[in-house]
């Protein structure tokens, strides 16, 4: 029962450029934060503040609401998982897991009780891998023994960095939901660090976008997806990326490249006249559409495995990625038109957003 | 004729045989994706190919040409590596010139083709900086870039984008279709990741063990998979497998799983009525699964289950959801929508439709498809 708070946290490691920057973040007990953004964001460095690995310029870290910032690591019981695994390679699963009663000097009911407790929650398989050694599991295996591990000690707090980044494809699709339910099931608040924005989404409640040592934006995929803080974050969350394109707004209209279309007349209203870039997400382009612009097709990427397709191509010297019907026909050029309701603007020059437009309404 | 052939290609290290007498060919222009989990022997039978790695027995031929016994450099063969491989020493601009330097390639050809080709790859203004100042996306450009500017028989790709982050990927991809369309030449693709091979190969081969299980387009491998293998590794979220007795009730037959029950359409019937009786492997694939006002068949309780939602995750073409069966006992399922299930529907109880003329069923014993063949 932990829930984390971290309050003006400031850390630079040279003394001027901020490795972070005023980070303000609370994540509620029980609830799995996933933390995103490219290399050099600061992801890793807020990570081992929060555990207490690294010790922040400016700032408190809460647990519970009590000041740890100057706590040691050992003393705020927090369960880590890495990338690569850290077993203690010469001990057998079980005795990975009985590390800690060993160091703590606990009592060996106590051990044995909760090693019991976590293999019966770990799942059935789990007890085959408590009598091997590191080297005889997979990567997977070796990842779930870590974090039954870090379960055994009964911690406040999870935090894992790019825990499945080893593992191949198929396997990493597999640990995740493990990883997933596991989360679930013990609702231990986890703070989890990856640089991969499927990951990040498919683990998190919400979702910390950090650039430059900021958090640039938090909150559940939705929020980051329809309504983008920036320019940044709409066009780092969602894969293939959103389209953006310069466009010019007028009487109500919107002139991109070469045609013109009437906007909603709700939309028209709101923005400023003049340079304005359109953000339109593969999915919200009209395909052939009657008053289209021209779309040159470089290359059309059909995915069986969706039952879909992306055409990719240029429209007036910007790139477009258009979501299409998996059987749609090999084309060089079609007509598009940004379907509005679905339609991001941003600032002709910058970062700054001036309309999205919000989680849509399906039923 | 085909542009590459190769015959029972064997490696064996030690006891270990790491490619186990495979055959394929790659036709003049096609790109080949080879796909298969870690140790499946695909690198190995690429580095054989480059003649990196010595042929242990069979046969690698370019046009008519026997090339086993060749070394890498007169194959004429363009590589890009997982690691790049670009020098560290040398400049963006010297990276790209090197496989033209090293062939004697005159200094107006360099001159001409190593400023072009940084351009098609956006890394022109970085012609004069080195490796370490470079991104790892913009390294990879220059590998790219350092395999178009060379006039290659073969390009040969080794999981070039395990190390780019999730947004590179999507460009990267791109630039090595482009590479690939101007270049027009056969191109063998080795990567583990299952969606990148689907995005890129005309056709795709899927390793496992050392033997390719079955090389085909991609569309083909996942409607038509030939065994348990192959329908597993294509496709993402996976195929959910359910154990089903086959069962015949009123003359038809029906795929009994306890928790749910399926009358199969007449034509999966005809091709299973000897194993009636039997417990056999059905597969459904996410996004055969439906919800019921939007199936594009008749839905009743002969095509329905029945799922409690425990994840919910988005993407572009929709949502995937993580589901368990509503009965004991309980398994979990993964279904794919073409719409965002709003995160209300966690926990609750949902009907799905199957669309079971999109079935799979296989042979317990043999994992062979029941279907195909």
């Amino acid at each position: 029962m932990t829930q984390i708070t971290l309050h003006h946290i400031t850390k630079s490691y040279d003394g001027q450029n901020a490795a972070l920057h005023d980070i303000n973040l609370t994540i509620a007990d029980g609830e799995t934060v996933s933390v995103v953004g490219p290399s050099g964001c600061g992801k890793s460095t807020l990570l081992k503040i929060v555990a207490g690995l690294e010790f922040p310029e400016q700032g408190q870290i809460f647990y519970n609401g009590h000041d740890v910032t100057e706590i040691k690591p050992q003393a705020r019981g927090v369960g880590m998982v890495f990338q690569d695994y850290a077993l203690y390679p010469t001990r057998r699963g079980e005795g990975n897991l009985a590390y800690f009663f060993e160091v703590h000097q606990r009592s060996a009911a106590e051990e044995q009780a909760r090693i019991k407790a976590t293999a019966d929650l770990m799942g059935v398989d789990f007890a085959w891998l408590l009598g091997r050694t590191p080297d005889t599991l997979s990567g997977g295996q070796q990842q779930r023994v870590a974090i039954a591990r870090c379960i055994v000690r009964d911690p406040n707090l999870f935090l894992m960095d790019e825990p499945i980044v080893n593992l191949d494809a198929k396997l990493r699709e597999r640990t995740r939901m493990e990883i997933k339910k596991l989360l679930r099931q013990f609702a231990i608040t986890t703070l989890y660090v990856t640089h991969d924005q499927q990951e990040a989404i498919f683990m998190g409640d919400r979702i910390a976008v950090m650039r430059r040592g900021r958090i640039e934006q938090i909150g559940t995929f939705d929020e980051l997806y329809y309504t983008p803080a920036n320019l940044f974050v709409a066009t780092f969350i969602g894969a293939p990326p959103i389209s953006v394109l310069p466009a010019t707004l007028e009487n109500g209209q919107l002139t991109l490249a070469n045609t013109t279309w009437p906007l909603p007349a709700e939309l028209g209203d709101r923005l400023p006249v003049g340079a304005v870039r359109v953000g339109v997400r593969p999915e919200g382009w009209r395909l052939d559409a009657p008053t289209g612009a021209a779309l040159t097709v470089r290359h059309i990427e059909r995915i069986p495995t969706q039952q879909a397709a992306f055409i990719h191509g240029t429209l007036a010297g910007s790139a477009v990625t258009a979501l299409a019907p998996l059987d749609y026909p090999t084309v060089h050029t079609l007509a598009v038109a940004p379907l509005w309701e679905n339609a991001l603007f941003f600032a002709a020059e910058g970062e700054a957003i001036l309309h999205t437009p919000g989680t849509p309404d399906l039923f | 004729m085909a542009a590459i052939t190769v015959k029972q290609l064997t490696k064996r290290y030690g006891d270990k045989l790491a490619v186990d007498h495979i055959d394929f060919a790659l036709r003049e222009g096609e790109f080949l994706a080879m796909v298969g989990p870690s140790g499946c022997g695909k690198t190995t039978s690429l580095r054989m190919i480059a003649g990196l790695e010595p042929v242990t027995a069979g046969e690698i031929r370019f046009g008519e040409r026997l090339v086993n016994d060749i070394r890498p450099r007169a194959r004429n063969v363009a590589m890009v590596f997982q690691d790049y491989a670009v020098f560290p020493h040398l400049t963006v601009f010297e990276n790209i010139a090197y496989g033209l330097r090293a062939r004697g390639a005159p200094r107006s050809v360099i001159a001409e083709r190593v400023p072009a080709a940084a351009k098609t790859f956006q890394i022109d203004p970085l012609l004069g900086r080195k490796p370490r100042q470079l991104s790892g996306g913009e390294r990879q450009r220059v590998a790219l870039a350092r395999a178009y500017v060379r006039d290659a028989e073969v390009y040969l790709y080794d999981e070039p984008l395990s190390n780019l982050d999730a947004q590179l990927r999507h460009a990267a991809r791109e630039d090595i279709l482009a590479l690939h369309q101007q270049k027009g030449r056969p191109s063998l693709y080795v990567t583990h990741d299952q969606s990148e091979a689907m995005a890129l190969g005309d056709r795709i081969a899927v390793m496992r063990a050392g033997r390719i299980e079955q090389l085909d387009t991609g569309s083909a491998l996942y409607e038509r998979p030939y065994n348990l293998f192959v329908a597993q590794f294509i496709g993402t979220p996976g195929i959910n497998l359910f154990d089903v007795r086959l069962r015949v009730e009123g003359e038809q037959i029906w795929a009994d799983a306890t928790v749910f029950r399926l009358r199969l359409p007449d034509e999966v019937q005809i091709k299973v009525r000897a194993q009636v009786g039997q417990t056999v492997k059905l597969g459904i694939r996410p996004e055969d699964f439906h919800v019921p006002k939007r199936a594009p068949f008749p839905v009743s309780d002969e095509n329905t289950v029945h799922g409690i939602v425990s994840v919910i995750e988005p993407a572009a073409t929709g949502c995937a959801a993580y589901l368990s069966t509503v009965r004991e006992p309980s398994q979990d399922f993964a279904a794919t929508f073409k719409l965002r299930l709003p995160a209300t529907y966690l926990g609750k109880e949902i009907p799905l439709a199957v669309d079971t003329r999109r079935v799979h069923l296989f042979d317990p014993a043999t994992e062979q498809s029941l279907l195909t063949r």
